[in-house]
């Protein structure tokens, strides 16, 4: 029983913190833009490392900002026996994973 | 993922206690000297003046703060932090507890709980099933959230305020099925409503000056210390 709950329990969390991390994402995407129009330099990359680490970078950001706005968030889940790092843990494998897949997709349609 | 292993057994008789919680803030000491315990079959008060630490004690039984050298155990055998087991336990914090878009029947799936059963005693709540937990009044959300962690199959509940905004015609009904609901589990509970709390509780523990007491008389020991009139 436990272990059909999980994936909804996750997947209730992601889509709370999603409009923050695809508001992240975005501000990624436009610098990256930004950055390609100034230096000339063609765009989209392809998904690159520094991609990757810059994306994973902005979850201590998400979960901070979401700490602040909504500090109660996480009781719920704890009754449901998750933790809050295996909730983001979910997230930032997920939206990391979405996210280049995104870059990946633009970059083959785009470049 | 948590491990298994505590999954409810109908019959058997448990007992929580927590102890080593000591905490701080700046000069001020919160909590010191804490020895707490709950059995199944039990409904314990704890008891205090407004910030004195009573939302904080719980929070750090349940797991969710983290305090150095506490100790929680099930039977002996040390939990921390509690609310990893499954079966264990579940916790009403004083915020509310649903996210706001889910649906009370949603929620109540996930707690694994059947709804219907939970909320028998409450019909005007079952036609609200399938709205979202941020669409009703703040009492009968929190009402609603009290009957899912009641309902829901574990050793103990921790509620703190369970009562807060619910209306006064439903509190004796709610008050009911505590007593119900502690022939298979233990509960522990804080609330402001000290008449309500001492004529449910089987024991109650006074938490003043950051050191915790069981009070062998409640009613008088309360009296006495300027609780009650």
């Amino acid at each position: 029983m436990l272990f059909s709950v999980y994936p909804r329990a996750l997947a209730l969390f992601y889509r709370s913190v999603l409009p923050l991390t695809g508001l992240l994402s975005a501000i990624i995407v436009g610098a990256d833009r930004v950055s390609a129009g100034l230096l000339g330099t063609p765009w989209p990359p392809p998904l690159s490392a520094g991609l990757v680490l810059l994306k994973l970078s902005t979850f201590p950001l998400a979960a901070y900002l979401l700490r602040r706005m909504r500090p109660h968030q996480y009781g719920f889940y704890r009754n449901l026996h998750l933790a809050p790092w295996q909730l983001w843990a979910f997230v930032a494998v997920l939206d990391t994973g979405l996210f280049g897949g995104l870059m990946t997709m633009l970059h083959l349609l785009f470049a | 993922m948590p491990t298994l292993g505590f999954a409810p057994s109908a019959g058997l008789a448990h007992v929580l206690e927590a102890d080593g919680i000591q905490l701080r803030f700046g000069n001020r000491v919160l909590l010191s000297d804490v020895y707490l315990r709950v059995d199944t079959g039990q409904i314990v008060g704890l008891l205090g003046r407004n910030g004195c630490g009573k939302s904080t004690l719980l929070q750090t039984v349940f797991g969710a703060r983290s305090v150095a050298d506490a100790s929680v155990r099930l039977n002996g055998r040390r939990v921390v932090p509690a609310y990893r087991r499954p079966g264990l336990l579940n916790y009403l914090p004083q915020a509310p507890l649903l996210p706001p878009g889910l649906s009370v029947a949603a929620a109540a799936r996930l707690l694994g709980v059947d709804a219907t059963a939970a909320l028998h005693d409450f019909p005007e709540l079952l036609t609200q099933l399938n709205q979202s937990a941020g669409s009703l009044s703040g009492g009968t959300a929190r009402l609603v959230e009290v009957l899912l962690l009641l309902h829901a199959d574990t050793h103990f509940t921790l509620l703190d305020e369970p009562f807060t905004g619910v209306m006064p015609v439903h509190t004796e009904a709610l008050a009911d099925t505590m007593r119900r609901v502690k022939s298979r589990k233990g509960l522990l509970l804080t609330d402001h409503r000290y008449e309500e709390v001492l004529a449910l509780c089987d024991a109650v523990y006074l938490l003043h000056d950051g050191r915790l007491e069981l009070l062998a008389d409640p009613q008088t020991g309360l009296r006495d210390r300027g609780y009650l009139r």
